[in-house]
């Protein structure tokens, strides 16, 4: 052993770069390896543990108004498949009501809603993931706001209406298996039973949760049919337990989603380097090899002496990236933890790692293995010689007029006969320009104003939900009067949002959100067809049409007022809100059925966004007033902050390969090339020359790669990112690109970085003497 | 042409060269003879700019080798010297002319046209024409060291250096090249070698003998004598004064 050692560190002597760069190529590889399998790990156990907890409800109907307690207690005895159920009574509190640290909630899209612990099911936990208790005076806030506003145990939350204020100190912060994710709108706050009551009775509107529990193998479809014909209170919307955990997939596992993308992309960088540079380093070694068969050493012997070496690296290499790996998957995770806790499988993110990292080892040891066993098949001569290199390669032909640019011609034919040489470096240029740009124009594109026409609507400025009040049509009356007169107010539509049932494609009955209102004030780009046109068409939603089975042209039956109304499919848009289900029609809706009324508004050049929402706010008081953008952002919860810190750390790993890649190859192909530099030099090529020609090479393959990687990051990208917000509803994306960056700023840092590196890395070519190198 | 003054090279502890001075002149053929570990090749490359010295100079046409920068010295090695190495050295993604004629289209003295013409003349003259198009693994030992002598002539240098051109070459082989290098003298090329064999050292009019990095003796040839009889004798004699 002590001999074996003693070989590994005089070859770590005798080829330092190669041997660092080589190991920290491994330890990278494994620290990606093992940091998305933590990733994974820790999100199924977060996911699975807060379900097994808090137990969600597999079905929930939103109700506001009367109800009659005793019909849905005889609805539940009468269904047998019903395990349990209850009604959770929710008091919404208006966002203006709400003060933290002396500001109100307004900006806030969330409705929140203030419950008491519930029993059975359902239970919101705190951050131990315990069922949590607040005492009197106390509230447990949604994980949301502490995530958003930073509040903390120990704060305080002000409820104030008129001359009622209640101070209220936050004990725990609450994780909410229903209404956790940022998609969801809704947000509850826990108090005690007699703190509810005193501020029901100053401020706020009940809300309430039919919440049901069935028995194993029932489909939600049967209860819901079940529930509409037994004509149960349902005005609000109905959520399914598999909706639910799409929105908390989506909000975690859209992040977790594009790590473990980024991450298994820098898997096959690493595989494919590792791959390339134990071809390489043990190509050189062939000599070696070639002495050692020729005095005796055994096949056996030799693949012994070379596996140790990579046995002893892979082993460094594992242990230092499973480490790393753990703050590294723990900071992609916290956002998943904060939100579901550690789960009740930790084990997960601690042994899937170790697969990882044990599988990438038996990978590089048989990767390792079967090239020096192909190696040792060779003859000694030929080992000796390294004939069997100069075969594979080319001929280029000086060019017939003479040399306008000596080291540009002589680069390009040796590029043309080496071209094989560099496919490595070539695909992880690609792959490194497409992880930086890929997170990139996924930011751009969720940032971008234009972005609003994937959520079902047109661009505008700012929008305004007039919602769930008794004073609704009032309060629309006041806002438009109030447009009307604002000179400011370039334009606004108003939609009406209510519900008709309609027949799915099992023929059972469910709900759908439909807008009614004009939608050429602000017109939307339609994936197929166009706007409903008059009373007799209606427009889908992409996952409704795709659900439901419908293409532009076909008929739809909707029932609405116990009218049966037929319609025809004129369109088909993208839309992420609402679960990505719903539609547009003129369907003249009676006023006690709107649910919402939206305004959309554009303001006239030179009026700031910000101030004109805030002086709407100071006018339509009981009305929610949100800028698109922050609507967008809002909707999309921590996405695009998660986005911004992903496409930093896409940058960061991406260039940091890009310069390791270089360095490994500049070191081989110099070394592999030492004696055509000998002979370059002995014919009167200058070092800078030569440093030159390798300089054309790298930074040409780096071109191309960085023109295909662009291309990909626009088109696969494009597709990547259109596949993770189908889930959503949003099925065409297009990726908006900031040209500067992605066209000019990122393609030129690529360069400029890989440019240094060479200068630097082909330094070496200078301590290249003709004479050591001919001589020998 | 070439004045070396009092040339010294070490590696680590080991003094290879010391103190080495001679002259060489327009027209001149040297051969630098010694046992092996000697210093002879050590010579040649240093005297070339190839290598570098620890002390003396290396005066050519009146210009200190030593104190030209890199680049300079690259051109002076494209433009001044031609190079021929013990084992043939070429570009192996370079058919055999285009390795010939590439100092040429690099020095960019003459037109391409006129370069490829020489290349091709060059090669007629090393009766090696027919290899033209192939690359150096499709040819003899004896044909590469004549391709490499046609490279080293391509731009018509000052000097041409030699680093035993026949040690790895056969008997037919080296009679080849032994008889081009003697009409490159004849026409007045200046010719510095390093060799173990008798027959190209015959060739040269000088001979410096190296033993322990210094010269150890120094022999003139007159024109019209048998120089390999002459040879034989001489070295026989620093045999035995060795």
């Amino acid at each position: 052993m002590k001999l074996l050692l003693n070989l590994v560190y005089k070859d770590f002597k005798r080829n330092k770069v190669i041997t660092t760069t080589l190991t920290v190529f491994l330890m990278i590889s494994t620290i990606f390896m093992a940091g998305g399998l933590r990733v994974a790990g820790t999100i199924i156990s977060s996911m699975k543990g807060l379900n097994e907890l808090a137990i969600p409800p597999e079905y929930l109907q939103m109700h506001k108004g009367e109800y009659d307690e005793n019909v849905f207690e005889s609805f539940k005895e009468s269904h047998e498949y019903i395990k349990d159920s209850f009604i959770v009574k929710m008091l919404d509190i208006r966002n203006t009501n709400i003060i933290y640290k002396g500001e109100t909630l307004e900006n806030s899209l969330m409705d929140n809603g203030f419950v008491i612990q519930n029993e059975g099911f359902d239970f919101l936990l705190n951050m131990d993931n315990e069922i949590a208790v607040v005492k009197e005076g106390e509230v447990g806030v949604p994980v949301y706001y502490a995530e958003d506003l930073g509040i903390q145990a120990g704060d305080m939350i002000t409820l104030s209406k008129g001359n009622y204020t209640k101070n209220m100190t936050v004990s725990t912060i609450i994780r909410d298996s229903s209404m956790n994710a940022a998609l969801t709108s809704s947000k509850r706050f826990l108090i005690t039973q007699s703190d509810l009551d005193e501020i029901s009775r100053h401020m706020g509107e009940w809300e309430y949760l039919f919440e049901f529990i069935l028995e194993e193998g029932t489909s939600t479809a049967l209860l819901e049919k079940d529930y509409i014909d037994a004509n149960m209170p349902s005005n609000g919307v109905a959520i399914t337990g598999s909706q639910l955990s799409i929105m908390n997939n989506l909000s975690h596992g859209l992040v977790a989603f594009i790590i473990i993308t980024i991450s298994i992309l820098l898997i096959i960088i690493a595989v494919l380097c590792l791959s390339y540079i134990i071809r390489a380093t043990l190509a050189d070694e062939n000599n070696t090899i070639g002495e050692m068969k020729a005095i005796g050493f055994s096949n056996k012997a030799i693949e012994k002496l070379y596996q140790i070496k990579y046995i002893f690296l892979v082993l460094i290499a594992g242990v230092i990236g499973y480490l790393v790996a753990i703050p590294f998957g723990d900071f992609f995770s916290s956002s998943v933890v904060m939100y579901c806790g550690n789960g009740t499988d930790e084990w997960m993110k601690w042994v899937f790692p170790l697969i990882g990292v044990i599988l990438l080892s038996f990978l590089v040891i048989y990767r390792c293995k079967k090239t020096i066993h192909k190696n040792l098949k060779s003859s000694v001569v030929d080992l000796l010689r390294g004939d069997d290199r100069i075969k594979k390669e080319g001929h280029y032909s000086l060019p017939i007029a003479g040399f306008k640019n000596r080291n540009l011609s002589i680069a390009l034919g040796e590029l043309k006969c080496k071209w094989k040489e560099y496919v490595v470096i070539f695909f992880v240029f690609i792959f490194s320009s497409f992880l930086i740009l890929l997170p990139m124009n996924m930011k751009n594109t969720v940032e971008n104003p234009s972005f609003m026409t994937y959520m079902g609507v047109g661009e505008s400025d700012i929008r305004i939900d007039i919602q769930y009040t008794d004073k609704l049509i009032e309060q629309k009356d006041a806002a438009i009067s109030y447009l009307e007169s604002d000179s400011e107010i370039a334009k606004y539509a108003i939609y009406q949002n209510s519900y008709v049932q309609l027949q799915n494609s099992n023929g059972e009955w469910e709900y759908l959100r439909v807008e009614n209102g004009d939608g050429s004030v602000f017109p939307l780009e339609y994936i197929e067809g166009s706007a409903p046109k008059d009373e007799k068409n209606i427009a889908l939603s992409y996952l409704n049409a795709s659900e439901l089975g419908k293409r532009v042209g076909d008929n739809i039956t909707v029932s609405y007022g116990g009218e049966e109304l037929l319609f025809n499919v004129s369109g088909i848009y993208q839309d992420i809100t609402y679960g990505g289900k719903t539609a547009k029609a003129n369907i003249d809706f009676e006023d006690k059925d709107v649910e919402v009324y939206i305004i959309y508004l554009d303001i006239k050049d030179g009026v700031d966004i910000e101030e004109k929402t805030l002086e709407l706010r100071s006018i339509l008081i009981d009305s929610k007033i949100t800028p698109i953008s922050k609507f967008v952002s809002q909707t999309l919860g921590g996405i695009t902050d998660n986005l911004s810190l992903i496409s930093g750390a896409a940058i960061v790993i991406s260039l940091v390969l890009a310069v390791l890649i270089t360095v490994m190859i500049l070191r081989l192909i110099t070394a592999r090339e030492h004696s055509a530099i000998a002979i370059k030099k002995s014919i009167g090529f200058s070092n800078k020359d030569i440093r030159i020609q390798f300089a054309i090479r790298i930074l040409l393959i780096q071109l191309v790669a960085i023109v295909v990687g662009t291309f990909l990051a626009n088109t696969l990208g494009e597709l990547i990112f259109g596949m993770i917000l189908s889930f959503m509803g949003a099925s065409e994306i297009r990726m908006l690109i900031e040209p500067v960056k992605s066209y000019l700023l990122s393609p030129a840092t690529q360069l400029f970085l890989v440019f240094i590196t060479v200068v630097v890395g082909s330094n070496v070519v200078k301590s290249y003497h003709i004479r050591d190198q001919i001589i020998e | 042409m070439i004045k070396v003054e009092k040339i010294s090279k070490s590696f680590k502890d080991t003094k290879v060269l010391q103190d080495v001075s001679f002259d060489i002149n327009k027209g001149d053929f040297v051969a630098i003879m010694g046992p092996s570990g000697s210093g002879k090749s050590t010579l040649l490359y240093s005297i070339s700019g190839m290598d570098n010295i620890n002390s003396g100079k290396v005066m050519f046409e009146g210009r200190n080798i030593g104190e030209m920068k890199e680049e300079e010295l690259s051109d002076f090695r494209l433009s001044k010297m031609g190079f021929v190495f013990q084992n043939p050295q070429m570009l192996k993604n370079l058919s055999v002319f285009d390795n010939i004629i590439l100092p040429g289209l690099v020095a960019k003295k003459e037109s391409a046209e006129n370069i490829r013409k020489r290349g091709l003349e060059l090669m007629k003259k090393m009766e090696i024409e027919e290899i033209k198009s192939r690359d150096k693994s499709q040819v003899s030992g004896g044909q590469l060291q004549r391709a490499s002598i046609c490279r080293a002539m391509i731009n018509n240098p000052e000097i041409l250096f030699l680093d035993e051109p026949t040690g790895a070459l056969n008997s037919e082989a080296t009679d080849q090249v032994l008889k081009i290098v003697g009409l490159l003298n004849e026409d007045g090329m200046t010719i510095m070698t390093v060799t173990h064999d008798k027959r190209v050292a015959a060739k040269a009019r000088k001979i410096l003998y190296i033993i322990d990095g210094q010269i150890a003796a120094c022999k003139e040839f007159s024109v019209d004598t048998d120089r390999e009889t002459e040879l034989d004798e001489w070295l026989k004699g620093l045999q035995i004064i060795a």
